[in-house]
C-alpha cells in the first residue's frame, strides 16, 4: 500500500533486462564448474508455477489436438509457440472431496504436486504426501547448494482457518518435504537475493569464512542437545524433532560446499532487489528473475513458485478489475465475471511470458535455458466457479529432456496429472515407480 | 474416532439456546407462523421451552426419527458430509462416537439437516432429539482428558519478543522469517508451526544479529608495541620484552591511525633511582614533545603513564625520551621502557549493553576465561531454555565456547558464539514439555506453568519473577498463579495479547492485504488502515486493562479516535494524531462490530457483503459458522433470473429461494443486512447508489429487528453463547492446540465461573489458567 513505486529497471540495473544478460553470461562458468573442475553437462531444471483459483478453461484449451493454436489466455505467449505444450485431460482425483466436504481451494493446494487426499485437520495431525519437487530435491540437490528454492508472491495465512476446515497449512504450500511438513515460501525478492548470494559487502566476505566455522560448531552443538532431548519427548513431539534434525542437516551440508559462493556474490553483488514491489505483476517478473538466476548459477536445480495461494481475493486495479479474484472465480457463468476471469488469467500468462522469454534468452551449451528446463504452469482447480479437479490447466514448457513443445496433448479424461510427474523425474535422472496416485507414465510427450 | 482429530466442538445446550436467539428456523405452526407474522416471536419461545420440559426416550425420539429422516440418504457409500448412519442404532454408538453424534445434533438443532425440501421432524422432536443427545453426551470433568499440547516452535511474535526480553534488544528479526502457518485461527499451534531448513537458516542468522546486538564489540583497538621493539635513539639497549636507557635517549614506537578521533597513549616505564629527582620522559609525537612525566615508579614495578590526543588516519611515530640522565657516587639514574601502547579511537566505545552488564561485568584475564563463562552462560542459559540447564548440557555449550576462544577474536566474541548456540538450541527455539512412561497424565512442573503463563499473556520468556516462583515450587500453588496472572495482565507486555490473540480472533490480521477499489474510495490509505487497527487495538486493550465484560466487545457507550478516524465516522471535535477516549452514543456505533476495521475486512473490494459480515458474527462472535458453500452453486438456474437492475439485497433474495443455498443464507443474510448503514470501508450511509439504505431483516426465529443497534442487543440477550465462544477461542490460543470433544466440560466451568462477575475479560483468563488442559497434559509415551 505504499505509495512508493519501486522502479524495477533501478532495483536490477545490473541484473535487469537490458544488463543483466552480459553480467549473468560471465556468471555462467561458475555454475558449471564445480566439483571435478571439468565443464559439466548443462543439468537440466523443474519449476512448478502455480496459479489460484482456477482458470477460464473455455479461453484456455486450445481447440484440437495436435499442433497448438493460442487461444485468448494463451495469446501472451505468441513468440513462444513452439517452446510449451498444453495438456489437457489431467487430473488431481485427490483434490476432490470423497466424503470430506467443502474445502477445495486448500486440498487442491496441497494436492497439486502430491497427488495425495489431504487429510482435512485445521491444525492437529497434518497429513499430506511428499510433492514431485521434494522428491526431485532429496535425489539430486546434494547436486546444488540449496536442494530447491521455494518462492511466491503471497505471505502464507494471515488469519482465520484457511478453507472449510483445512489449516493454512495446505492452501499456501505447494511444495511438502514429508508428509507432515510443508516447504514454506519466501515472498520477498530481496531475502531471496540475500539467501542466494549473501548480504554482500566487503567486511561480510571478509568475516564470512570464519562465521561459517562458527555456525558449523554451533550446528553440531545444537545436535548433540536435540537428539538428547529427542528420546525424552512424546512420539508426536520426536516427529516435530524430525524436521529440526533434516532441517539442521541440511544446511550443514551447504556449508560445506561454500567455498564458491564469495565469487558468486561478488559477480551478482551490483543487484539486489530493495524489497517487495508495490506492482503484482512487477512482483511476479522479479520473483521469476531470482528463480531464473537461481537456475542460472546451478545455486539449485528445482523450484515451486505460487503466484498466490489458493482462495486469494487479490484485486487487479493495474488491469481494471477492482472485484477480488476469488469472488470473480465464482462467476455463476456471469458474463461480466467471465470476462475479469478471463483477464486475470491473462494477466497471469503475460507475467509467464515474461519468465519464459527471459529463460529462453539465455544461452547455455548449445541451446538455452529454456531448452534445459521443464516447467509446469497451471492451477489445482480447474474451474474456480465448479471447483472440479479434472481436465486442470496445466502447461508444459522448455524442452527438457527432449520434450515435445508446440503441442496441445489430450489424455484420457482423468489421467492423474501426477504421471506427468513421474514421467518428469525420469527425465531429471529420478526414478520412481509410483509418487500419490500415479499409475503409469504419459506416453509420447518426450 | 481420535481425540486428535479435534472436531470443532459446540456444545449441544449452546445450540439449544441459539432456537432462543431465533437464529434458527423452528419449524412452526400456522397458528404459530401467524403469531409470528404479527411481529411476535415470544410465542414461539416460550412453546419451545415448554416442550424441552418433556424427557425424551432413545427409541422413540432419536432412533426413529434417524431411521425416518436421515438414512435414506446417509446409508450410501459415501455419505454427505462424512457422516454414516444405518438402521437399529443403540444408545452406545452414540456415546461411542461423540464428536460426530455432537455434529448431528448441532445441524439438526439449527436445522440444516435435513435439507429445506425433504421430510423433517416437528420443532417438538427436534427439540427431544438434541435434548437426549445432549444429555446422553454429559461428560465427567473429573474423568475428563486435559490433552496434549504438541512440542510448540516460538512464532515470529514469540521470537521477536523473546529475544528482547532476553537480551534486551530491540531489532525484530524474526519480520523477515518466513510466515507461521495458522491453524484454527492462531499462528500459535503447535501441530502446524513446522521447521524447514530455510527456517533454520534464518534462526542461525538471527542469532549473529540479535547476539551482535547485545555485545557491542567496540570498533576501538589497542595496539600495543613491546619496549624491546622499539626504535632506538641514543644511548639504549634492547633488553628481553623492555628497553633500557643507560643515557639520554629515545625509544619510539611507530602505529597506523585508520579512523580519526581521541586517542590515549600508555606508556609502560620505571626508573631506576638516583639522586634529587626522578627519572623524567618527554612523551614525542612525530619528534614533538606533547608532554613530560616524571617517572616514579622503580624498574620492579613499572607503572602506565597516560596521554589522550587526537589524531588522524596516517602513520603516527610516538616516542618516550629519558632527559635527565645522573650519575654520581656510583648512583645511576636510568630509565626503561616495557611498552608503548596506543588505544582509540576512544569516543567510539559504545555504551555497554544491559547484556553485557549483566554477563560480561568485565573481560576477565585469559586464565579465568573459562571458570567465567562457565558461570555466565550457565546463568543465560537457565533463562533462555527457561529451566535450569544440565550440567552435560553446560559441558557441551562450553565447547563451543572453547571452539569460539580458540580463534583469537577475544572473550565476547568467543562468548557470542556460545550465546548463539543456545539461541539454536532445541531448548530454546520450542517449548518443550517432556514425556515419560507409564503415566496417563501429570501436572506440569512450575518451570512449564512459568513458560504456558508468559507465552500465553505475553507471547514471550517467562521474566525472573516467574522463574523465581518456579524454582522455589511457589508457582505450584493455584492461588500464586491466580497471582501472577493479574500482575501480568497488567503488565505493558500484555499489549501482546491483544494483538496475537485479540487481532487475530477478529480476523484483522488480514486487513492490510485488503485492497478496496480505489477510484470508489479515494480515501482509503495505509495510514487509515492503520488507524482503524489501532482504533480496534486500542478498544480490546481498554476491555483487558480496565478487566471491563466482554460484552463490550459487542456493545459499549465508547470507542477510541483521532481526528484522522473521526472524520472517517463523522464525528466532529477530535484533532490531532493521538487516539483518545470519545463517546459513540448517537452515533450509531459501539463495539467492535461496528468498527471501521471489523466492518472492512468482511466486505468485497467494490461493495458491502452482507454475507460475509453475517459469517463473520456466526464464526468469530457466536462460534457457529455456516459451512461453505458446495460446489457448482454457480451453476443455480435462477442465478439467471439476475438483471443488471437488481440490488445487491434483490439478488441475495433470489439466491435464498435455491433451497440449498437458503438454509446458510438466511441466517447469515439476515445478520449483515443489519449492518448495511456501513459501507464497504466502515463509513455511515443512508444512501446506497442513489437508494435509501435498508438495514432491517428478519432473522429465522421470525425475529424483526432494524440497524445494526437492534440486531446488537438481540445479540446481547445470551451473553453466555458469546462468552463460551471467546472462552474456546482464548483456550485455543493459550494452549496452542484445538478443542476437543473432551474440552467441552472444561469450557462449561470457564463459563460458569465466570458468569458470576458478568463475564468480566479477567474471569475468562483466570478461568481458562484454573483450567485442567492448561494446567496438566496427557502423555503417549516415548517409544516411538
Amino acid at each position: 500500500m505504499s505509495q512508493n513505486q519501486i522502479d524495477r529497471r533501478t532495483l536490477l540495473k545490473g541484473l535487469g533486462t537490458l544488463m543483466a544478460l552480459p553480467m549473468l553470461e560471465a556468471m555462467r562458468p561458475l555454475a558449471y564448474a564445480s566439483g571435478s573442475g571439468a565443464i559439466s553437462a548443462v543439468p537440466t531444471r523443474m519449476a512448478f508455477l502455480f496459479v489460484p483459483n482456477g482458470i477460464d478453461i473455455p479461453n484456455w484449451t486450445p481447440s484440437a489436438a495436435g499442433e497448438l493454436s493460442l487461444t485468448p489466455i494463451l495469446e501472451p505467449l505468441r513468440g513462444l509457440e513452439k517452446d510449451f505444450s498444453i495438456m489437457t485431460g489431467l487430473a488431481q482425483n485427490n483434490a476432490s472431496a470423497l466424503g470430506d466436504g467443502p474445502g477445495d481451494h486448500a486440498r487442491s493446494t496441497a494436492a497439486w504436486l502430491t497427488g495425495v487426499h489431504a487429510k482435512k485437520t485445521s491444525g492437529a495431525d497434518i497429513r499430506n504426501g511428499i510433492s514431485v519437487d521434494q522428491v526431485a530435491a532429496q535425489s539430486i540437490g546434494n547436486k546444488t547448494r540449496f536442494a530447491s528454492l521455494e518462492i511466491g508472491c503471497e505471505r502464507g495465512g494471515m488469519a482465520g482457518d484457511c478453507d472449510s476446515g483445512y489449516s493454512c497449512a495446505y492452501s499456501s504450500n505447494i511444495s511438502w518435504r514429508s508428509e507432515s511438513s510443508p516447504v514454506p515460501k519466501e515472498v520477498n525478492p530481496r531475502l531471496v537475493f540475500e539467501r542466494l548470494f549473501g548480504t554482500g559487502g566487503k567486511e561480510a566476505e571478509e568475516s564470512q569464512a570464519k562465521r561459517e566455522l562458527f555456525n558449523k560448531s554451533i550446528l553440531d552443538f545444537v545436535l548433540e542437545d536435540a537428539t538428547n532431548l529427542k528420546a525424552r519427548l512424546g512420539r508426536r513431539d520426536q516427529m516435530k524433532m524430525e524436521e529440526y534434525f533434516s532441517a539442521v542437516r541440511d544446511i550443514e551440508k551447504r556449508l560445506i560446499s561454500f567455498e564458491n559462493t564469495a565469487r558468486l556474490q561478488a559477480a551478482a553483488g551490483l543487484g539486489k532487489p530493495a524489497g517487495i514491489p508495490s506492482d503484482f505483476g512487477e512482483h511476479i517478473r522479479l520473483m521469476g528473475d531470482m528463480m531464473i538466476l537461481a537456475f542460472q548459477a546451478d545455486l539449485t536445480r528445482v523450484c515451486t513458485f505460487m503466484f498466490a495461494n489458493d482462495g486469494s481475493n487479490r484485486s487487479y486495479a493495474q488491469i481494471g478489475v477492482s472485484d477480488g479474484h476469488h469472488d470473480i472465480s465464482h462467476h455463476g457463468r456471469q458474463e461480466d465475471k467471465l470476462a475479469k476471469k478471463k483477464k486475470i488469467d491473462t494477466y497471469h500468462t503475460t507475467q509467464l511470458a515474461y519468465i519464459l522469454n527471459r529463460m529462453k534468452s539465455i544461452k547455455e551449451g548449445d541451446g538455452t535455458m529454456l531448452d534445459h528446463t521443464l516447467l509446469v504452469y497451471g492451477a489445482g482447480i480447474s474451474d474456480g466457479d465448479r471447483h472440479n479437479h479434472n481436465n486442470l490447466p496445466i502447461l508444459l514448457a522448455g524442452r527438457g529432456g527432449g520434450l515435445k513443445s508446440g503441442q496441445h496433448f489430450m489424455f484420457p479424461e482423468n489421467t492423474p496429472l501426477n504421471n506427468l510427474f513421474v514421467t518428469m523425474l525420469d527425465k531429471v535422472g529420478v526414478n520412481v515407480e509410483k509418487l500419490g496416485d500415479s499409475n503409469g507414465k504419459l506416453q509420447g510427450i518426450f | 474416532m481420535s481425540r486428535f482429530s479435534a472436531i470443532r466442538m459446540v456444545g449441544v445446550g449452546f445450540s439449544v439456546s441459539l432456537i432462543t436467539l431465533g437464529l434458527m428456523a423452528p419449524v412452526e405452526s400456522t397458528a404459530q407462523k401467524k403469531a409470528n407474522q404479527k411481529g411476535s416471536a415470544q410465542k414461539s419461545q416460550s412453546a419451545i421451552q415448554t416442550s424441552k420440559a418433556t424427557q425424551p426416550n432413545f427409541d422413540s425420539d432419536v432412533k426413529a426419527v434417524i431411521e425416518k429422516y436421515c438414512v435414506s440418504c446417509h446409508s450410501d457409500s459415501m455419505p454427505p458430509g462424512g457422516v454414516a448412519l444405518k438402521k437399529g442404532l443403540s444408545a452406545g454408538d452414540i456415546q461411542k462416537n461423540s464428536g460426530t453424534w455432537q455434529r448431528i445434533a448441532k445441524n439438526v438443532a439449527m436445522k440444516h439437516m435435513p435439507p429445506e425440501g425433504s421430510p423433517a421432524p416437528s420443532q417438538d422432536q427436534r427439540i427431544k432429539f438434541v435434548n437426549w443427545i445432549d444429555g446422553a453426551l454429559v461428560q465427567d470433568c473429573k474423568l475428563a482428558d486435559p490433552g496434549r499440547v504438541t512440542l510448540r516452535r516460538l512464532n515470529r511474535e514469540e521470537y521477536n519478543n523473546t529475544v528482547r526480553d532476553l537480551l534486551g534488544v530491540t531489532i525484530r528479526p524474526a519480520d523477515d522469517f518466513p510466515s507461521d502457518d495458522v491453524g484454527y485461527g492462531f499462528d500459535n499451534i503447535g501441530d502446524v508451526l513446522s521447521m524447514s531448513p530455510l527456517l533454520m537458516e534464518k534462526y542461525l542468522a538471527a542469532s549473529d544479529k540479535v547476539m551482535k546486538d547485545a555485545i557491542r564489540a567496540s570498533r576501538s583497538k589497542t595496539t600495543q608495541i613491546d619496549g624491546s621493539l622499539l626504535k632506538i635513539t641514543g644511548s639504549a639497549n634492547a633488553r628481553e620484552g623492555w628497553l633500557e636507557m643507560f643515557s639520554v635517549a629515545t625509544g619510539t614506537a611507530k602505529f597506523t591511525v585508520k579512523s580519526p578521533g581521541w586517542y590515549k597513549i600508555r606508556v609502560i616505564a620505571g626508573e631506576q633511582h638516583a639522586g634529587p629527582e626522578f627519572a623524567k620522559m618527554d612523551l614525542k609525537v612525530n619528534q614533538d614533545k606533547v608532554t613530560e612525566f616524571d617517572i616514579k615508579a622503580p624498574f620492579a614495578k613499572p607503572e602506565a603513564y597516560e596521554y589522550r590526543l587526537k589524531l588522524t588516519p596516517g602513520e603516527w611515530n610516538i616516542g618516550g625520551t629519558f632527559t635527565n640522565d645522573y650519575y654520581a657516587d656510583k648512583k645511576d639514574r636510568n630509565m626503561a621502557i616495557f611498552s608503548i601502547s596506543l588505544s582509540g579511537p576512544l569516543e567510539d566505545n559504545p555504551i555497554r549493553t544491559e547484556f553485557q552488564k549483566t554477563y560480561i561485568p568485565t573481560i576477565p584475564p585469559k586464565e579465568q576465561w573459562e571458570s567465567e563463562a562457565r558461570k555466565q552462560l550457565n546463568s543465560f542459559a537457565d533463562r533462555a531454555y527457561r529451566r535450569p540447564i544440565t550440567k552435560e548440557e553446560l559441558d557441551r555449550l562450553m565447547n563451543v565456547f572453547s571452539f569460539g576462544a580458540r580463534s583469537g577474536e577475544g572473550y565476547e566474541k568467543a562468548f557470542q558464539v556460545a550465546c548463539q548456540a543456545v539461541l539454536c538450541n532445541p531448548n530454546f527455539l520450542y517449548r518443550v514439555e517432556l514425556d515419560s512412561a507409564n503415566i496417563k497424565s501429570r501436572t506440569l512442573t512450575p518451570y512449564e506453568t512459568a513458560s504456558r503463563l508468559s507465552y500465553f499473556l505475553w507471547s514471550s520468556t517467562p521474566d525472573q519473577t516467574l522463574l523465581d516462583l518456579a524454582k522455589n515450587g511457589e508457582l505450584s500453588k493455584p492461588e500464586i498463579v491466580a497471582a501472577q496472572v493479574q500482575r501480568m495482565l497488567e503488565d505493558p507486555k500484555s499489549d501482546a495479547l491483544v494483538q496475537n490473540f485479540g487481532l487475530q480472533w477478529l480476523q484483522l490480521r488480514k486487513l492490510p492485504y485488503f485492497e478496496p477499489d480505489k477510484k470508489m474510495f479515494p480515501e482509503y490509505s495505509a495510514d487509515l488502515v492503520d488507524d482503524m487497527i489501532q482504533e480496534t487495538s486500542l478498544y480490546i486493550k481498554n476491555i483487558l486493562r480496565e478487566n471491563r465484560p466482554i460484552s463490550e466487545f459487542i456493545d459499549s457507550k465508547y470507542t477510541f479516535l483521532n481526528e484522522n478516524m473521526a472524520k472517517h465516522y463523522g464525528i466532529a471535535g477530535i484533532a490531532g494524531t493521538d487516539f483518545r477516549k470519545v463517546s459513540t452514543v448517537g452515533t450509531g456505533r459501539g463495539g467492535v462490530l461496528t468498527q471501521a476495521a471489523i466492518l472492512t475486512v468482511t466486505s468485497n473490494p467494490t461493495r458491502t457483503s452482507p454475507t460475509k459480515r453475517g459469517r463473520w458474527v456466526l464464526e468469530q462472535i457466536l462460534g457457529s459458522p455456516p459451512p461453505p458453500p458446495p460446489p457448482g452453486v454457480g451453476d443455480l438456474q435462477d442465478e439467471k433470473k439476475f438483471t443488471a437492475s437488481m440490488t445487491l439485497r434483490q439478488r441475495l433474495e433470489e439466491h435464498r429461494k435455491n433451497p440449498s443455498c437458503a438454509t446458510c443464507h438466511s441466517r447469515m443474510d439476515a445478520i449483515g443486512f443489519g449492518f448495511e448503514n456501513f459501507d464497504t470501508v466502515g463509513k455511515w450511509r443512508v444512501q446506497d447508489a442513489g437508494t435509501k439504505v435498508d438495514s432491517s431483516a428478519t432473522l429465522p426465529g421470525g425475529r424483526k429487528f432494524t440497524g445494526a443497534v437492534e440486531l446488537k442487543s438481540i445479540l446481547l440477550e445470551n451473553k453466555k453463547e458469546f462468552a463460551r465462544n471467546f472462552a474456546e477461542k482464548l483456550l485455543t490460543f493459550a494452549l496452542g492446540r484445538g478443542i476437543y470433544e473432551s474440552d467441552k466440560c472444561f469450557i462449561d466451568e470457564i463459563v460458569k465461573k465466570a458468569s458470576a462477575s458478568d463475564y468480566k475479560f479477567h474471569s475468562i483468563v483466570q478461568g481458562v489458567v484454573a483450567s485442567e488442559p492448561f494446567r496438566k497434559r496427557t502423555l503417549e509415551g516415548t517409544n516411538p
